[in-house]
């Protein structure tokens, strides 16, 4: 196994591989081709060449063995017969280096140098043969000597002949060497070729493997990237509903969308709110919604008002739309609370400017009935108008503490709220109204369960005129005649309750009437002769205590009505340091 | 033998400014009223200074100080012995010493808590 990390060396190396199967192939067929002809051509030689050489032998065999006849006892038809023998033979010589065959054999060995001087030879050996008389005595002792000069040539035969079987040996040999080698040749061709194929497939397996990781990582990291997309999808603070643009159904939603629409996106709720939120969102332009907001009534009645954007998205291969809004119920509640703080604060102001500007005229009033009075005083008979008079001033008295009260409330609330020990504001308030109670005989229990050191933060003397207001208020509610006959009990407690300390006032004055309850802390709210309040007490109280971040509240106990500031502990400059 | 006592009652709100100087006139005061700003300061570098100065402190767009401040530099018979600011404008927690005045009365005055103040300052017996 060959581990490459380079592809594109890989990639050489395929590229090599196809083309060493091309030549390969390529070159197995031109080897078959050469062998094939190579083949044809060995055989025509070996034919060819040894025939000549052989039949050079044989003739020359032939003529030995018609010296041998003759010799002994020439005849003339011996001789006859020798005489064409050697003609024959001298006809085979030239053929040993003058022929097709005898080219080819010349190549092996020099036949024409060693034949050609040895055909004068045989040509004088002819010529004397001719010569030769059968019936002379000295002709078989001729014979001889011409045999004898004749054996060079069978030397000469013998060696062309040996060279020529060896050559053709050796042909053979070569011929089945060749015979076998393309066998091996093919077999290794085969082999190699084989083995770059293998090569090939491993490279394109491994190659192959590798991709197929690459595209598994990749989908898990989608798989993953989805995973999170969703995860992330859930966590924000918003809905997020993926829907489908043709039928409005819900693809997914996330828990806020799910809280606000319907549970499941299958519900029949959803196309509803698509449908809404399309409304809200108007046409695209250009392929894109604008931010829109709208007002949503849910299952459950409630209305909430929303606001976010619509978009297209391709979700799980599907075009989609994707629509996120946030719920601004809160906020356009706070807004609308601001706003009507705003107002509350401008009228706050022109109360205040309206209650100043109508001190002027009531000064007018209150002077010209003293100048009335006087002026009346002496005349008889002026009773009536007197006491018509004394109303009057009564009257601009009231309608002063009204705008008094009306200068106080509308006051700009203090910045700077100083820490103060709750307790010593209670006990300056109810050392301011302790001689009232004890004129009223009223019975007042102080039951004060917080440290002296306890702070608070706010604008004291405005608390103390709190706590004076409430001890009056309960005082006044004695008066006003809903007391049963038990003795004239109030009971100012102070106590903690976490981070909270508490004033609790309570009576048993017989409570208030359960219709002024909800709005007993209202401006002009007042169960009192007209006298006497001015409805402006219980309100200045509670903006009071809410601009000390408390609370206030009233409810009926007993045969009474108990009133509870709630305020801030503030932590001791010990515990502060402490922290 | 008493002395006459004089009063200079300065107050744009020309109704509340006259009921005033009519209740004063008939209480023994000899009372001048001037509904400008201006014409009391004239009035108080002319003529020897009464022996109260009352005025408003807002005098159309002119600061009843500015009044305040005439009568204290007042050079030849020395300032008012009593200096009074009536005013409509002004918040629970001022003090006259806020106004270089002696008394400092909230509108609506009750003439008689301010004929009363009066006399107990310059030590006058009651009318």
């Amino acid at each position: 196994m060959i581990f490459l990390r380079d592809r594109r060396t890989a990639g050489f190396i395929e590229f090599g591989l196809i083309v060493t199967c091309v030549v390969l192939f390529v070159a197995t067929g031109l080897l078959y081709v050469s062998q094939a002809r190579q083949q044809a051509l060995l055989t025509a030689t070996v034919r060819s060449s040894g025939w000549v050489a052989y039949q050079g032998q044989l003739e020359f065999v032939k003529a030995e063995a018609a010296f041998s006849k003759v010799t002994p006892a020439p005849t003339a038809q011996g001789l006859g017969n020798l005489l064409l023998r050697m003609e024959i033979l001298r006809s085979r010589l030239p053929l040993l280096y003058d022929s097709d065959e005898g080219r080819v054999l010349s190549d092996v060995v020099d036949t024409k140098g060693l034949t050609q001087p040895l055909e004068t030879l045989l040509d004088q050996v002819i010529a004397e043969i001719e010569t030769l008389d059968p019936d002379d005595g000295a002709t078989t002792r001729r014979l001889e000597a011409l045999h004898g000069r004749l054996l060079p040539l069978g030397e000469a035969l013998q060696r062309i002949l040996m060279e020529s079987v060896a050559y053709n040996q050796e042909i053979f040999r070569r011929e089945r060497a060749v015979a076998e080698a393309p066998e091996v040749v093919s077999l290794v061709l085969l082999f190699i070729t084989g083995g770059c194929l293998v090569l090939l497939l491993l490279l394109q397996g491994r190659r192959d493997r590798v991709r197929l990781r690459e595209i598994v990582d990749a989908k898990a990291a989608i798989t993953a990237m989805e995973e999170n997309l969703r995860a992330v999808i859930q966590a924000v603070p918003a809905c997020v509903a993926v829907v489908d643009p043709d039928t409005g159904h819900a693809t997914f939603i996330n828990s806020n969308a799910a809280a606000l629409v319907a549970a499941t996106p299958d519900d029949a709720a959803w196309p509803g709110f698509v449908r809404a939120v399309r409304d809200a969102a108007g046409e695209p332009v250009g392929g894109c919604w604008g931010t829109l907001t709208m007002a949503y009534t849910r299952s459950t009645g409630d209305i909430v008002s929303l606001r976010g954007s619509i978009c297209s998205v391709l979700w799980q291969q599907r075009p989609q739309q994707l629509i996120v809004l946030a719920d601004t119920t809160r906020v356009r509640s706070a807004e609308l609370q601001v706003m009507q703080a705003a107002k509350l604060a401008t009228l706050g102001e022109m109360a205040t400017a309206i209650a100043h500007e109508l001190n002027q005229p009531l000064a007018v009033i209150k002077m010209a009935v003293a100048n009335a009075r006087r002026l009346l005083d002496p005349l008889p008979g002026g009773e009536g108008v007197m006491a018509k008079l004394e109303r009057i001033s009564a009257q601009v008295d009231r309608a002063k503490r009204i705008t008094d009260q009306v200068r106080r409330y509308g006051r700009m609330p203090s910045e700077q709220l100083q820490p103060f020990s709750l307790r010593h504001a209670v006990d300056l308030a109810v050392g301011f109204i302790a001689e009232q109670y004890r004129a009223a005989n009223i019975r007042l229990t102080i039951d004060a369960n917080v440290p002296i050191e306890a702070l608070v933060l706010g604008e004291q003397t405005m608390f103390e005129q709190v706590i004076v207001n409430l001890l009056i208020n309960a005082r006044d509610a004695f008066d006003a005649g809903r007391a049963g006959l038990c003795a004239r009990q109030v009971t100012l407690a102070l106590y903690r309750e976490g981070d909270q300390l508490v004033v609790s006032v309570e009576d048993n004055a017989g409570g208030v009437a359960e219709d002024m309850l909800p709005r007993l802390f209202e401006p002009f709210a007042t169960t009192k002769p007209t006298e006497n309040g001015t409805g402006l007490g219980l309100s200045l109280a509670r903006s009071v205590v809410r601009d000390m971040n408390g609370s206030i509240s009233v409810q009926n106990v007993g045969g009474g009505a108990r009133f509870l500031v709630r305020l801030p502990l503030l932590p001791s400059a010990e515990a502060r340091d402490a922290a | 033998m008493t002395e006459p006592r004089t009063m200079l009652i300065c107050d744009d709100e020309e109704e509340l400014a006259h009921e005033l100087g009519e209740y004063f006139t008939s209480a023994g005061w000899e009372v001048e009223v001037c509904i400008a700003a201006a014409a009391a300061i004239d009035r108080l570098q002319r003529f020897p200074a009464p022996q109260v100065l009352i005025t408003d402190l807002r005098i159309g767009p002119v600061d009843g100080r500015e009044v305040v401040a005439a009568a204290r530099a007042l050079p030849k018979d020395g300032p008012p012995p009593m200096i009074v600011i009536i005013t409509g404008h002004v918040m629970n927690s001022a003090v006259a010493a806020d106004f270089d005045s002696d008394t400092l009365c909230v509108k609506p005055i009750d003439p008689e808590e301010l004929s009363a103040a009066i006399e107990s300052f310059l030590r006058l017996p009651p009318t």
